[in-house]
């Protein structure tokens, strides 16, 4: 699984530009023999049938936040704008890198006093003397994402865009898992594009796919760090967490508590969730046509957005058995 | 209609959560339509069908839920930190009583720090949801045992019956406008309608108009009304910024609302001697109208509201004649939709 994680870890894909993930998430499921479609806006699905039975989404975005170019300036330094949530505070100085492999770093303008720094008040340095040479490696519109290695003490595993690669991870070991099972349920694995921007990937695969029920696959914030800047009983290493609500869904109270009560059947640690700030697939999902009951299974994450985000092992082997399990269950 | 709307004010039913509410209103409806269905979000639908052969599908709709509070953490010490399910002002809720939804119904109380141990700091900073807590009085053992993060909770407040018609308590915001639903369903039992009638009781309208959504995407009417609340007089309040109570139901206009049904609307008003009042919102209005709209291919849509002094409170107060003459006027709108009505409206 480790190897796995850093393929797509390493992998380029912010919202919009999901092709690089895509594709090594397809050499992943062409391993495990499985089959998958890939829809207008680039969701890529995985069918498991069943002879009859409830049809559920699982849906991991497989996105993740990006700059992308706006300008480029005359000295060849490249402005740039968000795609997704991008916390401006944390730039200075990161590196980020091209669909091409092209790498930059990002500097700041002086900031005068107390003043929160912003993101107009950074650039991305390619290393060109001039925009001419910029323009040669780079064009308006093009999109970096963070530049950095994954690395892993003990149980605990940090890298860029564990959000949401982490919960790709979880749907492949499941399929993978769930092998030539007969399940009881008809099941669409959907790596969801441009969550980041909105859920507008799991907006349509839901609308073309019409499920009876949705599940979202994500990362969830935490507050077991000093002085976290919400309260949230939700720790690392404590289990998946059982999404009840965040500012895009309220669960549907019947996914939960079959959520909960596999967990408790199969004795896999869990945590129930509320999320006051973000959402999941789950929102857009469960607004879809005449409405779908949904829930969400959450791996506990530190330091989302930046590009050392970091789960534990446990809860992500948590999570898949949670996931696997279920999936057996006849009691949808 | 007194009694249904404090039956249903004392009922609890917060955004995502409003199954326990929706029984005692589907139990009420029942007599007076044929047929009630419960959609995959649990919005009520109540369907009344009409006399014509190529009946014109009216949906009419009122939130059955109300904003509510959810459990974020449980402390040490047993004490409950909580975020709010729609949009409480935390002003108003130092002090209040609350129904805990955790493994157990539990009684509890917003707890908060006093004035008197304030620093000026504090003081300055007003209050913040973050400050409050739900105490239980449960030693922290049982607390964590029984209360779960995630479990929710509502604000529990008798219903008052005040002088004239003025009636006021929790979540008048808007199970005065189911009430108004129900009252349209009596009186169309007076009238032969040609229109397919859905009344719907709709979810997690606190939350971001949810359940108009799903709903409006699942009848495909040809024409939505969402009647919800507004703000009622008050000392303080601009007049262009509140509507008067006792004087009727109020008919908004504006790019929500499709001029010809508000315009109908009025006319009906008129021509039946209802009073009824105007009003007027620039932008999508923060009712289930603005999910109606752009549903599907595009909804003809109108809003209807009830006046309410103190919304988002524990004691919102209306007026019984309002939510009736609401009632009334839908029922006679009703009566009068028709299939070249519907057509016209494509004409704009």
């Amino acid at each position: 699984m480790r190897g796995l994680i850093e393929r797509l870890c390493t992998s380029y894909g912010p919202a919009g530009r999901e092709e690089q993930v895509r594709a090594a998430i397809i050499t992943e499921i062409v391993k495990l023999n499985e089959s998958y479609t890939v829809d207008t806006l680039g969701n890529l699905v995985v069918h498991k049938s069943a002879a009859a039975g409830k049809k559920i989404l699982v849906a991991a975005h497989m996105d993740e936040i990006g700059l992308m170019v706006t300008y480029i300036e005359e000295n060849g330094f490249l402005r740039f704008t968000n795609l997704g949530g991008i916390p401006p505070g944390i730039l200075w100085g990161l590196r980020v890198v091209f669909a091409d492999g092209l790498v930059g770093v990002i500097g700041q303008e002086k900031i005068e006093g107390t003043r929160k720094p912003d993101l107009k008040q950074h650039y991305i340095d390619i290393g060109a003397a001039d925009r001419e040479e910029a323009q040669a490696r780079v064009k308006i519109g093009d999109s970096a994402v963070y530049f950095a290695p994954v690395y892993q003490a003990g149980k605990r595993l940090s890298a860029k865009s564990l959000d949401n690669r982490i919960g790709c991870v979880v749907l492949l070991e499941t399929l993978k898992r769930l092998g030539g099972l007969t399940l009881p349920v008809e099941v669409y694995f959907a790596f969801t594009v441009q969550e980041e921007v909105g859920l507008r990937g799991a907006r349509t695969a839901a609308y073309r796919l019409k499920p009876d029920y949705g599940l979202a696959v994500d990362v969830t914030r935490v507050g077991d760090t000093p002085e976290p800047d919400f309260k949230t009983g939700v720790a690392l290493g404590k289990g998946p967490a059982i999404k009840i609500m965040d500012s895009a869904v309220i669960c549907h109270p019947g996914v939960t508590r079959l959520m909960q009560d596999v967990a408790e059947k199969k004795g896999i640690p869990f945590q129930p969730e509320v999320l006051e700030r973000g959402g999941t697939d789950a929102g857009a999902i469960h607004l879809t046509r005449e409405g779908v009951p949904s829930g969400a299974l959450s791996i506990p994450c530190r330091y989302i957005h930046t590009p050392a985000e970091m789960v534990d092992l446990d809860d992500v082997e948590n999570s898949i058995a949670l996931l696997t399990e279920l999936l057996k269950s006849t009691d949808w | 209609m007194h009694e249904f709307l404090e039956e249903i004010s004392q009922k609890d039913g917060v955004s995502g959560y409003e199954k326990k509410v929706g029984e005692v209103i589907a139990e009420k409806f029942s007599p007076y339509i044929d047929e009630t269905r419960a959609d995959p979000l649990g919005n009520l639908i109540f369907y009344k069908k009409g006399q014509g052969k190529h009946s014109p599908r009216l949906m009419i709709c009122a939130h059955m839920d109300e904003i509510g509070l959810i459990v974020t953490k449980v402390e040490e010490q047993g004490f409950l930190r909580f975020t709010s399910l729609g949009g409480f002002d935390a002003r108003t809720l130092p002090g209040q009583e609350v129904t805990i939804y955790g493994r157990n119904i539990l009684p509890g109380l917003i707890g908060f720090k006093l004035p008197h141990l304030l620093t000026e700091q504090e003081k300055n900073r007003g209050v913040k949801m973050e400050d409050l807590y739900l105490d239980t009085g449960l030693p922290a053992e049982v607390v964590q045992r029984l209360i779960p993060v995630g479990s929710v909770a509502a604000i529990k407040r008798n219903f008052m019956t005040l002088r004239h018609n003025s009636r006021a308590g929790k979540a008048l915001d808007d199970r005065a406008g189911v009430v108004s639903l129900w009252q349209c369903a009596k009186e169309l039992a007076k009238f032969k309608h040609e229109a397919d009638l859905y009344l719907v009781a709709t979810v997690q309208e606190e939350v971001g108009t949810r359940g108009a959504v799903v709903s409006t995407y699942g009848i495909s009417p040809d024409v939505g009304i969402a009647v919800d609340v507004c703000h009622g007089d008050f000392p303080g309040a601009l007049e262009q910024e509140v509507s008067s109570m006792a004087q009727g139901p109020v008919v908004t206009a504006g790019p929500n609302i499709h001029p010809a049904v508000g315009e109908r609307l009025l006319q009906v008003a008129k021509d039946y001697h209802l009073p009824h009042q105007r009003d007027v919102s620039p932008g999508p209005t923060g009712t289930d109208a603005r999910a109606i709209q752009i549903s599907l291919e595009g909804i003809p849509t109108g809003l209807l509201s009830i006046p309410l002094r103190y919304m988002h409170t524990s004691v919102e107060l209306v007026d019984l004649e309002d939510v009736k003459d609401t009632g009334l006027l839908l029922a006679y709108f009703t009566a009068g939709v028709d299939r070249t009505f519907v057509e016209g409206l494509a004409c704009l």
